[in-house]
């Protein structure tokens, strides 16, 4: 069995757990529990017969006490940060969230979810946003609550994992 | 007790429990062992063989917390069971603790979920239950453990006992409890107040020797100065978060610790047994 450690990283209140809630236990919640450490779940993935395990560790957002815990990410195959399309602020601290990152784990695959995609009224990205995070990112829209997009983030992370590593640049 | 378990830090860790006010018998139990390898000098040319002290130290530390389940029958079976063969399997285990890369950290994790696992199979075996949602309930336990590779704490969990740490006078959780009432929030079904007043709110969802048993696995990094908690019920409901996070802000040793909590719960009420282990991490050997 293949086993893949993805971190996931973000500023605080993106709704980071509630994607893997979703995503592992089809669950959501509007309670907002912001995670202490890391919490670590296990959600096995068919990717066209290749069985697949995603480890997935949900480390404890970015907030003004504390900065991403860098040693948690060593030896990540995969990072997905998260960010909430209601609060712009927590697109702006991406690029340093990936330096971060990139300079525990190196340069592993990394996808963004742009969350919170129901929150329509408060959706605060115009499409200039928008098209420049498509730029640097690979981007997958998201909600938690809904469950739009969800499914995609994880098996298009997985399928990078499993792609051969000169066809993921 | 107290040992150095890295150049950096000195780990004090006590453990208390207290059959409290109202029960007629202690159905909790705990453990704290210190993991090591077994490296003894017995006889060198070294002009200095202090040196290989370093090998003696331990390389692991394990704080278990078990709650049998009251009002089933046997509930102090299981969590005896259940410490016991965390115990055997982790104490087996020693000598692989250091030196974790992230290979060995991810068989490490499915160790620890292969340990709890291993208890609820033993405590159902020995004693039924645990056979699907139809089958008669046997005696069941919570469990709440660290196993602390410095600085590195690995926590799985099971029931409604709590793991915390304490940096700087902050007390977090990390651990949450899976009972009807938390499930039932985190589903959306219920709002906190509904939970609050609802009397199968505590009831457990997952327990070791029950009919449902799903480990809750996490990890955080401790820096020296930093405090671990692990708790059975018999505290938490009694004293708040607050009042833990003020006696453990004292500069007592965890000893002192321990017995500050029970008796905080005790004059609470000490409607439930009261189970604690406190590790305090201090800035180097002899600080």
């Amino acid at each position: 069995m293949i086993q893949k450690k993805v971190c996931m990283v973000c500023v605080f209140g993106t709704g980071k757990t509630s994607l893997v809630q979703r995503f592992v236990h089809s669950l959501f919640s509007e309670r907002y529990l912001s995670t202490v450490g890391v919490k670590i779940d296990r959600k096995p993935l068919d990717l066209d017969g290749t069985p697949l395990t995603l480890v997935l560790w949900d480390l404890a957002g970015r907030d003004s006490h504390e900065d991403i815990t860098t040693s948690y990410l060593k030896g990540a195959h995969a990072i997905l940060y998260v960010a909430d399309g209601t609060r712009k602020e927590t697109c702006d601290q991406l690029p340093e969230l990936r330096a971060l990152a990139r300079e525990a784990a190196g340069e592993v695959p990394d996808l963004l979810a742009l969350n919170k995609t129901d929150l329509t009224d408060q959706w605060k990205l115009g499409r200039g946003d928008e098209e420049e995070l498509a730029g640097a990112w690979d981007v997958v829209r998201t909600s938690a609550k809904t469950g739009a997009g969800v499914e995609e983030v994880f098996q298009r992370l997985g399928r990078a994992l499993l792609a051969p590593r000169e066809a993921r640049s | 007790m107290t040992a150095t378990a890295a150049p950096s830090v000195r780990v004090d860790a006590r453990g208390l429990t207290d059959v409290g006010k109202k029960r007629k018998a202690n159905e909790d139990h705990f453990v704290v062992m210190a993991l090591r390898k077994s490296a003894d000098v017995l006889e060198t040319s070294l002009p200095d063989p202090r040196v290989l002290d370093a090998l003696r130290g331990p390389e692991g530390w394990l704080f278990v917390v078990a709650d049998g389940v009251g009002g089933l029958a046997g509930g102090a079976l299981a969590s005896e069971t259940a410490v016991t063969t965390l115990a055997e399997y982790l104490g087996r285990a020693a000598g692989c603790f250091n030196r974790l890369d992230a290979d060995g950290e991810q068989e490490l994790l499915e160790q620890l979920e292969h340990a709890v696992h291993s208890a609820h199979r033993r405590i159902t075996e020995l004693y039924g239950g645990g056979g699907g949602r139809n089958a008669p309930a046997g005696p069941a336990t919570t469990l709440t453990m660290a196993l602390l590779v410095w600085p590195r704490a690995y926590i799985v969990h099971v029931g409604d006992s709590r793991a915390f740490y304490m940096r700087k006078g902050r007390l977090r959780q990390l651990t949450r409890d899976q009972t009807t009432g938390e499930y039932m929030v985190s589903s959306g079904a219920w709002t906190e107040e509904q939970a609050s007043k609802a009397p199968i709110a505590t009831t457990l969802v997952s327990a070791l020797g029950g009919q449902e048993m799903t480990p809750s696995v996490g990890l955080v990094d401790l820096l020296p100065g930093d405090t671990l908690l692990l708790c059975s019920d018999g505290l938490t409901r009694h004293v708040s978060d607050e009042r833990v996070a003020e006696l453990l802000g004292r500069p007592t040793d965890a000893g002192t610790a321990c017995r500050e909590l029970v008796d905080e719960a005790l004059a609470g009420g000490g409607h439930d047994n009261i189970t604690v282990i406190t590790a305090r991490l201090h800035a180097g050997p002899g600080v």
